[in-house]
C-alpha cells in the first residue's frame, strides 16, 4: 500500500508544479514506483514539465466519469519505466472532479504505486479540497516572500482541519545572497511563523526554467543546485536523515544554523 | 392537495436542532429521550456544522434535562474533538447582559492566516497568533505566544479591555473603537508588553505594569 502526498502552497507560481515533477522524479532516481496526478484542471502544466504532453489521451476527468479506465489514462514516463503521470484536464469543467471521486482514484494507485504525488492547484476552493481528499501526507511549498507564508499558513490551517496531519514544508526559489543581506525573509523567520518540520530548501536556479522548457526535470541533471535540493528532499521522504544543502555564503553562518532546522548539530 | 396532507408525513422529530444565533449557533437538545442517543445525534449535528474557515460560539440548551456532570463533560468532549465550534454556555441562547461575564474561552495551538476566534468575554491564546489571523473579544486577549496579527479586544466597547503578549508585535490592535497598527518599519517585537486605551489614546506598557494599571482602573 503506498503513500499519497499532495503539493500545495495556496499561493500561486511559488513551485508546487515544479516540486511535484522533480520530487515524483526523483523518487523514481531511487527505485520507486511513483505515480504522479495533476489536478490543475484547466491549468495542466505537469505535463509540460515533464515533456509527456503530446502523449495525452485521456486525463483525470474521463476517470471520473468512467468514460475510461484508470489504467488507460496513465502516461509512461520516458525516462524512467516505474514513472507515471495521470494528467489533469484542460478543456472540461473543474467541478466534474468531486472529492468522492478523486479520493477513489487515489485508493485505485496507491494500491499500484510506493508514492502518489498530488500536484495541487493554487487557491483554497474546489481544486484544493479535491486535490488534498485522498492524502495522507501534505508538502506545502512556499518561498521566502510575506505573502508566500501568509496564504503557506493559510493553507496549513486548513490541512490540519481537514485531519492531515503535520505537514511538512518546503522553502524554494531561496537566494542566499539576499538572504543574508536580509533582503529575503530568513529561513529562521519562515520555521518560526508556520511551526512547522523543513523537508528540504531549494535554491533559485536557473537550471529549472531552462529544464521546463525542454520537458526535462531538473533532478535529472546531477550538478543543478536545485536537483540537489530536490534528491534530498526524496531521500528524507524515504526517511534518510540527509543533512540541509550548503548554500555557501560562508561556512558557519547559513549552513550551521540550517543544519539546526532538520536536528542535525 | 390539501396543505395539511403535504406537511402530513411523520417524520420522526430532531432530537437535535441547530438555530443560527445572533452570536453563534443554538443546539437545542430533546429533553425527553435518553442522553446517549441525543449525544449521537449531536455528533452529526456538530459535523454538518464544519466549516473549513473561522470559529463559531454554540450554545446549548437542554430544556427540562437535567444536565449531569458527566453529560456537560461528554457534550463538551463532542464539540471539543469534532469541528472548530467553541462551547459558549448551557444556559441557551445568551442573553445581552451576560455576555459580560462569560467565562474565558482558552485555545491551544497556532491561529493562523484565515483563522477567526470570536469570544463574548477574555481570551486566552496558549500559541502564536500569525499574521492574517484574528480574535476578536469582548474582554481581554492575552498570548502565552508571538502575537503577528490582529487583535479586538472590548469589541463591544469595553474600554477597558488590554491586549497582552509575550512577544508583542502585532498587524493591527483594537481596543474598543480606538485602532492602532503596526509601524511601517519592522521592528524587534517587544517582550512581555500589553496595549491599553490612555483616554482616546492606545498605550503600550511592560506587563509589569497590568496590575497597577487594573487597580487605577477599578
Ligand atoms: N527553484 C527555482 N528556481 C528558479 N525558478 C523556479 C524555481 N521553482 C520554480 N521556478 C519557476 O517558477 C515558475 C512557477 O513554478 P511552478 O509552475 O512550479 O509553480 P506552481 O506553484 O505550480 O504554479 P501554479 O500555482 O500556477 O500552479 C515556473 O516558471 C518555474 O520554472
Ligand atoms: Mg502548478
Amino acid at each position: 500500500m503506498g503513500e499519497a502526498i499532495v503539493v500545495t502552497s495556496g499561493k500561486g507560481g511559488v513551485g508546487k508544479t515544479t516540486s511535484s515533477a522533480n520530487i515524483g522524479t526523483a523518487l523514481a532516481l531511487l527505485g520507486k514506483k511513483v505515480c504522479m496526478v495533476d489536478t490543475d484542471i484547466g491549468l495542466r502544466n505537469l505535463d509540460v514539465v515533464m515533456g509527456l504532453e503530446n502523449r495525452i489521451i485521456f486525463d483525470v476527468i474521463d476517470v471520473a466519469s468512467g468514460a475510461c479506465r484508470l489504467e488507460q489514462a496513465l502516461i509512461k514516463d520516458k525516462r524512467f519505466d516505474q514513472l507515471f503521470l495521470l494528467p489533469a484536464a484542460q478543456t472540461k469543467d473543474k467541478l466534474a472532479l468531486s472529492e468522492q471521486s478523486m479520493q477513489t482514484i487515489v485508493a485505485k494507485l496507491k494500491e499500484q504505486f510506493d508514492f502518489v504525488i498530488i500536484d495541487c492547484p493554487a487557491g483554497i476552493e474546489h481544486g484544493f479540497r479535491v486535490a488534498v481528499t485522498g492524502a495522507d501526507q501534505a508538502i506545502v511549498v512556499t518561498t521566502p516572500e510575506q505573502a508566500a507564508v501568509r496564504d503557506a499558513d493559510r493553507v496549513i490551517g486548513l490541512l490540519e482541519a481537514q485531519k492531515i496531519s503535520s505537514p511538512k514544508l518546503i522553502i524554494n526559489r531561496i537566494r542566499p545572497q539576499m538572504m543574508k543581506n536580509g533582503d529575503m525573509l530568513d529561513i529562521d523567520d519562515i520555521i518560526s511563523i508556520l511551526s512547522l518540520d523543513l523537508l528540504g530548501i531549494v535554491p533559485d536556479d536557473e537550471h529549472v526554467i531552462r529544464a521546463a522548457n525542454q520537458g526535462e526535470p531538473t533532478v535529472m541533471r546531477p550538478d543543478s543546485p536545485a536537483s540537489m535540493g530536490y534528491r534530498n528532499i526524496a531521500r528524507r521522504i524515504l526517511g534518510d536523515p540527509v543533512p540541509l544543502m550548503n548554500l555557501s555564503v560562508d561556512e558557519g553562518g547559513l549552513f550551521k544554523k540550517m543544519r539546526k532546522w532538520i536536528g542535525l548539530h | 392537495m390539501s396543505r395539511s396532507a403535504r406537511s402530513a408525513p411523520a417524520k420522526v422529530r430532531d432530537l437535535v436542532t441547530v438555530k443560527g444565533i445572533r452570536n453563534g449557533l443554538l443546539f437545542v437538545l430533546a429533553d425527553d429521550v435518553d442522553i446517549a442517543d441525543v449525544l449521537e445525534e449531536l455528533e452529526h449535528k456538530i459535523e454538518g456544522q464544519i466549516k473549513s474557515d473561522g470559529t463559531l460560539t454554540a450554545y446549548v440548551e437542554c430544556g427540562q434535562r437535567k444536565v449531569t456532570d458527566d453529560d456537560e463533560r461528554m457534550i463538551r468532549k463532542l464539540f471539543a474533538t469534532h469541528g472548530n465550534l467553541i462551547v459558549g454556555g448551557f444556559a441557551g441562547a445568551p442573553t445581552v447582559s451576560s455576555l459580560r461575564h462569560k467565562d474565558p474561552y482558552v485555545f491551544k495551538g497556532t491561529v493562523r492566516s484565515g483563522m477567526l476566534i470570536e469570544h463574548d468575554g477574555d481570551v486566552v491564546i496558549i500559541g502564536d497568533v500569525n499574521p492574517g489571523g484574528q480574535i476578536i473579544a469582548a474582554g481581554d486577549v492575552y498570548i502565552m505566544g508571538h502575537l503577528r496579527g490582529s487583535i479586538h479586544a472590548g469589541a463591544s466597547g469595553n474600554h477597558q479591555a488590554v491586549i497582552a503578549a509575550n512577544y508583542f508585535e502585532p498587524l493591527q490592535v483594537r481596543i474598543a473603537h480606538v485602532v492602532r497598527r503596526a509601524p511601517d518599519v519592522r521592528t524587534r517585537p517587544a517582550e512581555m508588553e500589553f496595549a491599553y486605551l490612555d483616554g482616546e489614546q492606545m498605550a503600550i506598557e511592560q506587563m509589569a505594569y497590568l496590575a497597577q494599571y487594573r487597580a487605577k482602573m477599578s
